[in-house]
């Protein structure tokens, strides 16, 4: 089962991962790509989330998956702001 | 003097927006979607006084209020970032960059997925994007559907679509793992509808559940549970069935769905398919706080609340000087308390911009939060109260850690 659809990483894989390492969420991700493919995570963090969070405690005091600007798609061009002169 | 500006046109950004420009002020509304109203426009139930709650036409009043109140509003217009630079708020979109000293966030909330085999396949949507094909476009998401995911939102969709002439096949559990844990328990589940169940239409539902009160009776409750349902506007709501996979060759055929213990464990030998053309998978809703992420306001779980939120008080103020925020980004609760914290949000920017004048209005709009909240006719979470009080104490600690 396909849990981060971006970088084809599955439940077995993320699950697999979490027992072997007993890792935070941020580790998980690092150690799988799960949430760092295109869409910045915003299918598959609850899942990664729960899955880490089965071995390792919640620190309910800060986000466990960081976001990154930009949270929305934006043209390349538009982000550098760059101007086409030619 | 610059614009206050606001970043979601729901029905808290936009009654924090006419409250604003009723004080005078220029305000910008800005919303990624092509409407005004936010997951309002989705929304349409009757009420227990018989009156019918139409989000669309709750949409369109506070649409029209905002713009006869000279309220400036950009759709179809994504923030992709925001960020402070020299106590100005930069608010980037594709196109522009807006500037602001006072920044509303209120992008409301967004729905938890539940994993489940198959679910990859076109016709799998989540359920409030099937409310909104529904009952915003006029569109059916399928001829047969199963919802997955038993709640209140979910329930409360089912009947749109009923109502749409779409036929629901079943509403049932996921097979439980480790991210379905709680939406595929029958019991945790069964405990969560217990307090929603003056929804539930029939009469002997609503006996029922003044019956389920201590713990044994729940466990009986659930061990004795219809295997094939109870039917709620004639849907059969399965609590002891659980979908464990998602068929079809090139999008969804159909669901498998098996019996469950009392516990959630698939009891083998007892699958069967239900034939669907679409399939809405329901995790709930959860704060949609990026935005305040990538300001750097501080965020606490508060499980009461949805999960991450953003830290802020009861004037709806954040630690970050300038950032306001309101509505679900604050917790899930319905579109009355997020009107009425919508005005909170638009008194207090007003108040920081007049130099205090609006204090006795603040006082007064905080006490109203508190009637809608207690007059609510869906408590997303029983326990919300809690939650927004856990989140006022993490609130004080870090005031005091702030002066010291």
């Amino acid at each position: 089962m396909v849990i981060c659809r971006c970088e084809e990483v599955t439940y077995e894989e993320l699950v697999k991962t979490a027992e072997r390492y007993s890792c935070s969420p941020r580790e998980l991700k690092l150690r799988t790509r799960a949430g760092m493919g295109y869409c910045g995570g915003r299918t598959c963090r609850n899942a990664v989330d729960s899955i880490a969070l089965s071995s390792t405690e919640r620190n309910v005091s800060e986000i466990t998956l960081k976001y990154q600007p930009p949270i929305r798609p934006i043209s390349f061009s538009k982000l550098g702001e760059v101007v086409n002169n030619d | 003097m610059s614009k206050v500006i606001i970043i979601g046109a729901g029905p808290a950004g936009l009654s924090a927006a006419i409250t604003i420009a009723e004080n005078g002020l220029n305000v910008l509304v800005i919303d990624e979607y092509m409407k005004p109203g936010g997951r309002l426009l989705g929304q349409l139930y009757e009420e227990t006084n018989g009156n019918w709650w139409n989000g669309i036409k709750e949409s369109q009043n506070l649409f029209d209020k905002a713009v006869a109140a000279g309220v400036e509003i950009k759709l179809k217009t994504p923030v992709s970032n925001i960020e402070k630079m020299d106590d100005i708020w930069n608010v980037y979109t594709e196109d522009e960059v807006y500037t602001t000293s006072h920044l509303l966030l209120a992008t409301g909330a967004a729905e938890a997925p539940l994993p489940i085999p198959g679910w990859t396949l076109p016709g799998v949507m989540s359920v409030g994007a099937a409310q909104v094909m529904t009952n915003v476009h006029r569109v059916k998401p399928g001829e047969r559907g199963v919802i997955v995911g038993v709640n209140v939102l979910s329930s409360a969709i089912a009947m749109e679509l009923k109502l749409a002439g779409i036929d629901i096949a079943a509403i049932t559990l996921p097979k439980m793992n480790i991210v379905t844990e709680k939406s595929g328990n029958p019991l945790d589940v069964m405990n969560s509808l217990l307090h929603v169940s003056h929804m539930a239409p029939s009469a002997f539902v609503k006996m029922g559940s003044k019956l389920m009160k201590n713990d044994f009776m729940k466990r009986m409750g659930i061990t004795f549970f219809p295997k094939n349902g109870v039917k709620m506007w004639d849907i059969p709501i399965m609590l002891r069935k659980a979908v464990v996979e998602i068929y079809g060759e090139s999008q969804v055929e159909g669901v498998t769905i098996a019996t469950i213990s009392p516990a959630g464990e698939v009891i083998p030998g007892t699958e069967e398919k239900i034939a669907a053309d679409f399939v809405c998978i329901a995790g709930g809703l959860y704060p949609l706080a990026e935005l305040a992420a990538v300001a750097g306001c501080p965020f606490y779980h508060i499980e009461e609340l949805g999960g991450y939120v953003p830290l802020h008080n009861e004037r709806m103020e954040s630690p970050l000087e300038g950032l306001y925020v309101a509505g679900n980004i604050t917790g899930i609760e319905g579109a009355k308390v997020a009107i009425s914290q919508g005005v909170t949000a638009g008194l207090a920017i007003v108040n920081s911009i007049d130099g205090g004048k609006q204090e006795a209005k603040l006082n007064d709009s905080i006490k109203a939060i508190e009637e809608t909240r207690n007059d609510a006719y869906i408590q997303f979470h029983p326990e919300v109260k809690t939650g927004k009080q856990k989140l006022l104490n993490f609130w004080n600690e870090h005031q005091k850690a702030v002066v010291s």
